[in-house]
């Protein structure tokens, strides 16, 4: 009642005749008697909606504990104004409020980072896994002083290159295993990123970056300038003799499968179909060298379809105990009967081969055999001359104590050219130092060549060995037959024989005798 | 003292039962204060026409601070409208049985709501993950939290507020 009189021109929710609460929905008439106990009316936005306080703290309090309607508690439904809100707040619980905030976002935060971190663990723990069996590879095929010459067993020593190039070792290794035909032979980058690459023991003496690229590359310019030497330099190596060796290989390869086998492996079909029809087997990168794609095989001239289904089939009768090799495969008819049985074998063959593990497990063991097939090589060599020109063995460095500073230009001469001299030097030394290797490189005994010739004998050998157990079992599908048996065992009189047939040991009026005493009717 | 939500719905009820309810919706059953069923069609021309739906709706104790859980009737033979924004479970993706629910709304409004949503359809189908959702879907579909785009329904027709 005071409060009209106080403003009696704007009326408020106790001046209304009928109050609806548009929570509950109960009315209260101005002249009713008034509840007991009495109740509260609030009328807290613009339009004219009113409502018992005790509802609408209700429902606000109940809408701010969900966070889909947190966002429209504080609203009214109908005009949209925001309900204000007062109450007893003091500083010591806004305070805590806000400690509270922040100690959440603390916490959302430590989880990311928690997250984070468990990921980097993992991350950083296969890729020490990688960098390592990066540096157990380069030790097993440049040999253990190159390896000790270029990086020594202390990371610490490591150029920051060294880093990157380390874990891709494996990981270029495992992908050409994968690929039909390999993009990256799987070697090529040890052969190219390490002969540039500065001894360790100059690099960790070279005091500017000018000095050292003088020191690294000098040696280029010193040592013969013939671009073709022997052992060829890596990057030769790598880049013209590795490419044209594979080409010939492949191709002498199908023409030896052809002759011994009658035709092309399937699986060599397919891979030379993948490779656009150049009829070459994918060789060189790994000694299992044929690398099956089953599943989707099927050919654009529907050789391969009928292909395709002589291998499910011989899948299928492998299951079923190998029965059934004289039924001519009614899909597979158009395939001679001689390329069926090749089939066969080789899948008979290859279902143990293409496991995961062996896959990865040969790819990884690359470096460790070619670093047995040097050393096979170099023991061979001490009983040939001429094996020893081949391989180009030289004393180690510590024998030849040579380990001569890599100087090209004497410093001198360095600080005579002009800036622009300089450059174009520098250049040129990066640039024959790629192509050459260091001094370094070129006076050390070249482990990497008889490892690199020993790879390519271990997959020569492999492949030998992989055409013989093809070949083999192809012989052994055509020459398959059933074991013929006699009737040992089985009651003679059962059996419907020819007229003249006469039992050794027994006459035939014998014969005849007990024919008669056993009764008729067979 | 009854609970407030048995209150508010016997006026409701008494209100449908002296006003009558809008055009095309009718009250079937509401024998108590926990699960009510209306029918609604929509009236004049739209893709619905002709065609008849029956709507359940559950209340718990707290209504109408809490909403009602709405879905059309699947089972006996009843079938939901084929709409973007309604399951074949009979499940309804509308932001006001979800988080825009006010008390000011009331049955008949959601009723009306759902009425000009079939109205305002321009192309009869499912929403797009309709296998999907019905294959998990919980029995009551407040238990699901919908996603809104905010185009799911025309505005609340305001002579239906009180």
């Amino acid at each position: 009642m005071d409060r009209r009189i106080k403003s009696p021109q704007i009326p408020t929710v106790n001046d209304l005749r009928v109050k609806l609460c548009y929570i509950c929905r109960e009315e209260e008439h101005y002249d009713a008697p008034p509840e007991d106990p009495p109740r509260a009316w609030t009328h807290p936005c613009t339009c004219t909606l009113v409502a018992h306080e005790g509802c609408l703290l209700r429902w606000i309090q109940t809408s701010q504990g969900d966070t889909a309607r947190a966002p429209n508690a504080l609203k009214c439904p109908q005009c949209g104004t925001r309900y204000e809100l007062v109450s007893h707040r003091p500083k010591i619980l806004r305070l805590l409020g806000a400690g509270n905030g922040v100690l959440q976002r603390v916490g959302r935060l430590i989880t990311l980072c928690g997250a984070a971190g468990v990921v980097a663990v993992f991350a950083s723990g296969i890729y020490v896994v990688l960098t390592a069996y990066g540096a157990w590879a380069i030790k097993q095929f440049l040999g253990e002083e190159m390896f000790d010459v270029l990086l020594t067993d202390n990371p610490a020593n490591w150029p920051w290159t060294t880093f990157i190039n380390l874990p891709s070792i494996p990981l270029s290794l495992i992908l050409s295993r994968f690929q039909t035909p390999a993009l990256i032979p799987s070697l090529v980058p040890i052969l190219l990123v390490w002969p540039p690459a500065p001894p360790i023991k100059y690099r960790l003496g070279s005091t500017s970056a000018l000095t050292d690229l003088r020191l690294q590359y000098g040696a280029a310019d010193t040592i013969n300038s013939k671009l073709w030497t022997w052992p060829p330099t890596p990057a030769i190596f790598g880049f013209v003799v590795v490419p044209i060796v594979r080409v010939v290989y492949r191709r002498l390869w199908t023409r030896l499968q052809v002759w011994a086998l009658g035709a092309q492996p399937p699986s060599a079909r397919v891979a030379a179909a993948r490779m656009g029809g150049g009829g070459v087997n994918a060789a060189w990168e790994g000694w299992p060298v044929v690398i099956r794609i089953r599943a989707n095989i099927i050919g654009e001239d529907g050789r391969g379809q009928g292909q395709a289904q002589v291998q499910g089939q011989e899948q299928q009768r492998q299951q079923e105990g190998e029965e059934g090799q004289e039924q001519p495969a009614p899909a597979g008819a158009e395939v001679p009967e001689q390329e069926q049985a090749l089939a066969a074998a080789e899948q008979h063959i290859s279902i143990s081969a293409s496991s995961l593990g062996r896959r990865l497990g040969g790819a990884l063991l690359i470096p460790y055999i070619s670093s047995r097939m040097g050393w096979l090589l170099l023991s061979l060599s001490r009983h040939s001359h001429i094996l020893r020109r081949i391989l180009a063995v030289r004393p180690p460095l510590s024998v030849q104590g040579t380990m001569r500073w890599p100087y090209g230009i004497s410093p001198g001469e360095w600080e005579d050219l002009g800036p622009l001299r300089q450059v174009q030097k520098a250049l040129g030394l990066v640039w024959r130092a790629s192509w050459r290797g260091t001094r370094t490189w070129a006076e050390a005994d070249p482990v990497w060549w008889r490892n690199a010739i020993g790879l390519g004998l271990f997959v020569v050998a492999k492949d030998c060995v992989e055409l013989l157990h093809l070949w083999l079992a192809t012989r052994e599908l055509e020459s398959r037959h059933v074991k013929n048996r006699d009737f040992a065992g089985v009651d003679i009189r059962e059996l419907d024989l020819v007229p003249g047939f006469s039992p050794r040991g027994q006459s035939p009026a014998q014969m005849q005798a007990r024919a008669q005493s056993l009764p008729r009717g067979l | 003292m009854a609970s407030i939500s048995v209150r508010r719905l016997s006026k409701e009820l008494t209100e449908i039962k002296s006003e009558g309810c809008p055009v095309g919706i009718t009250l079937v059953k509401a024998d108590d204060f926990s699960t009510w069923w209306f029918t609604i069609e929509v009236m004049g021309e739209s893709l619905y026409q002709g065609e008849k739906y029956t709507l359940q709706f559950r209340f718990d104790s707290s209504y109408p601070i809490s909403s009602p859980a709405v879905q059309f009737v699947v089972t006996d033979g009843h079938t939901s409208p084929i709409h973007p924004h309604v399951y074949s479970n009979g499940h309804i993706c509308a932001s006001i049985l979800g988080n825009e629910w006010s008390p000011v709304l009331s049955v008949v409004a959601v009723c009306v709501t759902l009425q000009s949503m079939l109205a305002s359809c321009k192309k009869k189908e499912r929403p797009a993950d309709n296998d999907r959702y019905v294959r998990s879907a919980p029995e009551n579909p407040k238990k699901t939290r919908f996603h809104y785009d905010g185009k799911a329904l025309s505005p609340i027709p305001h002579q239906y507020w009180i």
